[in-house]
């Protein structure tokens, strides 16, 4: 708060002290250059004032004004028997109005904050004016940017990028989240707008035409479970494979390596759709299975019906969730087997020297003194690879893109056993339009993900780690 | 004697699990030599072998499978977001590592919350976006969303920076050397494994992805697909009896070259993962 108090402070003691060039600077915001001659920047600033100025009023405009309704007239098309043509009335378009007003804000904020900062700038040079000491010429200006100011060189274009490609677009669908874009409100052809936190409401209702807060729950419930478990148990797999492999009684252990290191490089849409066919419910697996015996094994105990001539290994709710896991735990593994490897060999001998000195046997050994260290060193990196399960788009779309759900009220709200919150609101775009409930969902799951990361924010920037290595 | 054993008894497990881990990709494999198109449901091995498959893979799109084409697409988006992204990556690692200038944590941690929101989301928008300036469907397209936000992936090379002495940068600051010359003529030459090990995740990321290319390309036109989004078709009901086959060679074409890159690169993939987790 105080830094904020300060921030407009000091622009109004730069206003209050300037001199003539400072106060010109608040109507052409060059005039304070130009006063110490320094001609280009001068220019410069004048015509990025002007050029923002005139798109503000000229592009933004039009949208930023019906932003508070997102346009109010419908597309119409008249057909004209005289001149055998459809005409089209100047009809709003609600998705391009939101689009053109965030960035409208964005502008004018930016805006703002470049002029205060100018204002502060011209008095600064005024300052130094005063007291006599050097002041850049437009040549100076630009080394600095390979100096003093290099990190503004490098950063400009990530920066821009990133808030192109990122930032628009989640202010954009935080915005959806508030409104009724669905499928009987798709621009051009219809209007959408404002209505609150109704969508936020449903997902959390159930009733007999709202089944969101029943779908909602058990998916999020599945997404929770999903992402421990697939962290936890190809975590633990990763490093006891690792140690196997790294054990002294281990020969060829770089072609070990190697040889799960395989499964890696082949990209997950291959391997994926590949299992998502071998487990199907005619597929090769299922074949093998009752050739063996193990499908009228498991009919006789009971996990499958009398009737049942195949095992739904990806198709029935409980099977699907335990052969997702599984077929994780195989994608996962020696990835996680990489990292361990990794940080067991940095693992300090000497401790574990004086505990076998000691008398501790190997499972003392590896919970003692192994887990404790790996934990150490992942910990935050185990709580990142939650939240990417979370999101983990890849290995539950794949593996059940056909499921088809057998649960009404599932299927009311678009979602089935098998998703995730992440797929899910995929689902939900990508096949029915309904823009405004995945933006809740999004949103839900982001308030989900950075509770997470909370966890381990501090560990990560917050302390004087950095510095420790150098 | 029980020593030799126990040695043997652990090889074998480990036999097993290489095997089981195997299974699938063996699977791959051998059905790329198929006669049959369709998906072989009762036996593991084909009942007939057969070239074919390949010469149709390389030689002969069609309608539905056009591998040439995908590999094209596949391998431009790859190349150009892999070139945009190491430059982003390198560049915002340098100034948050090196640079201590106003605001640098306050950027950071938004860049964190940033990374938190689900991809799928932004893309959505994005789609909306694209459509306007008329960028569905196109190359172009797909490479500005690869690329554009990469600089976010700056953590595991600046916890890589972060181990490069500062003793080093000041004493070429005493020199007399601008950041610009510390940069290019210091901090990157040393970096090289980190660099090549960014390089290669870079191309990745963009090969390997399924969930963006589905999301943007609507097109209908096997021309304007990529790897991801044609293989995957292929696995439709209506397709999969006669592409099958197709889909495995497709499969393991690309396989092969990065699985190869993949053992070569491992230890510096290990090198890398780590050294991000311990410096955060």
């Amino acid at each position: 708060m105080k830094k904020i108090a300060n921030y407009f402070k000091d622009f109004g003691y730069a206003v209050a002290h300037g001199d003539i060039w400072v106060k010109l600077s608040l109507l052409i915001m060059g005039a304070g250059y130009f006063g110490r001659k320094q001609i280009a920047r001068g220019i410069l600033m004048t015509l990025l004032q002007v050029g923002v100025i005139s798109s503000i009023f000229g592009v933004f405009m039009p949208y930023l004004s019906k932003l508070n309704t997102l346009g109010t007239v419908q597309r119409e098309e008249v057909f004209d028997i005289l001149t055998m043509k459809k005409t089209v009335n100047d009809y709003d378009n609600s998705l391009l109005i939101l689009l053109f007003g965030i960035i409208g804000v964005l502008v004018i904020v930016a805006f703002i904050a470049l002029y205060i900062g100018n204002i502060k700038a011209v008095y600064r040079i005024q300052k130094m004016k005063e007291d006599g000491e050097h002041i850049n010429s437009f040549l100076d200006d630009i080394a600095s940017f390979k100096n003093e100011r290099f990190h503004i060189t490098l950063l400009t274009l990530p920066s821009i990028g990133v808030i192109l490609i990122n930032v628009i677009p989640i202010l954009f669908m935080i915005c959806i989240a508030f409104t009724n874009y669905d499928e009987n409100h798709q621009p051009p052809t219809y209007l959408f707008t404002w209505i609150g936190i109704k969508n936020f409401v449903n997902l959390f209702t159930t009733s007999q035409t709202i089944t969101f807060g029943y779908a909602f729950v058990r998916v999020l419930a599945w997404t929770l479970i999903w992402a421990v478990v697939a962290t936890a148990t190809t975590f633990l797999g990763g490093i006891l494979l690792a140690q196997f492999i790294n054990h002294e009684d281990t020969h060829f252990k770089g072609m070990w390596r190697s040889l799960f290191v395989i499964t890696i490089g082949i990209p997950q849409f291959v391997t994926l759709l590949l299992i998502s066919k071998m487990f199907g419910d005619s597929g090769i697996v299922n074949t093998f299975c009752s050739n063996v015996g193990i499908t009228e094994f498991f009919r006789n105990i009971g996990l499958l019906n009398p009737g049942d001539s195949f095992i739904p290994f990806l198709s029935k709710p409980g099977w699907v969730h335990v052969n997702i896991i599984l077929v994780n735990i195989w994608i996962g593994i020696p990835y996680q087997m990489l990292v361990a490897t990794g940080i067991l060999m940095n693992i300090p001998s000497d401790q574990i020297e004086s505990a076998k000195i000691d008398g501790a046997n190997k499972f003392q050994i590896f919970w003692k003194i192994t887990m404790p260290y790996v934990l150490f060193i992942t910990g935050p990196s185990l709580i990142q690879s939650v939240i990417q399960n979370i999101n983990n788009f890849n290995v539950i779309y794949l593996l059940t893109y056909n499921y088809k759900t057998t649960n009404m009220a599932m299927a009311n709200s678009h979602a089935n056993e098998a998703d995730l919150l992440i797929t899910w609101l995929f689902r939900l775009t990508n096949e029915y339009s309904n823009f405004k409930m995945a933006s809740a969902i999004g949103i839900v799951t982001f308030i989900i993900c950075s509770a997470l990361s909370l966890l381990t924010f501090s560990r990560m920037i917050g302390g004087d780690k950095e510095g420790v290595y150098r | 004697m029980k020593k030799t054993w126990k040695i043997i008894g652990r090889h074998l497990f480990l036999a097993l699990l290489v095997f089981i881990w195997l299974i699938p990709i063996f699977w791959l494999v051998v059905t790329t030599f198929s006669t049959q198109k369709g998906i072989n449901t009762n036996h593991f091995f084909p009942e007939h072998w057969t070239l074919s498959n390949y010469n149709w893979l390389f030689f002969h799109p069609d309608a539905a499978g056009n591998f040439p084409a995908w590999f094209k697409n596949s391998m431009i988006i790859g190349t150009a977001s892999c070139i945009i992204s190491t430059c982003f990556v390198i560049m915002t690692a340098y100034a948050f590592s090196f640079i201590d200038f106003k605001g640098r944590k306050q950027l950071m941690s938004f860049s964190l919350i940033l990374g938190m929101f689900p991809g799928v989301l932004s893309m959505i928008a994005m789609y909306f976006i694209l459509k306007m300036l008329g960028l569905t469907d196109s190359v172009v397209g797909l490479i500005i969303l690869y690329s554009g936000a990469s600089g976010l992936g700056y953590l595991i090379l600046k916890g890589f920076f972060d181990t490069i002495p500062t003793s080093l940068h000041e004493a070429a600051k005493l020199e007399g050397a601008s950041e610009a010359t510390i940069f290019t003529k210091i901090v990157v030459p040393l970096s090289k494994p980190m660099i090549v090990y960014t390089v290669i995740n870079s191309f990745l990321n963009p090969w390997m992805d399924f969930v963006l290319v589905r999301l943007m390309i609507k097109s209908k036109d096997p021309q304007d697909w990529t790897m991801a989004l044609g293989l995957f078709n292929l696995l439709q009901r209506a397709l999969v009896n006669q592409y099958f086959t197709y889909f495995c060679c497709g499969g393991l074409m690309i396989a092969v070259p990065i699985s190869a890159l993949f053992i070569i690169m491992q230890k510096f993939y290990v090198e890398g993962v780590t050294g991000g987790a311990v410096k955060g």
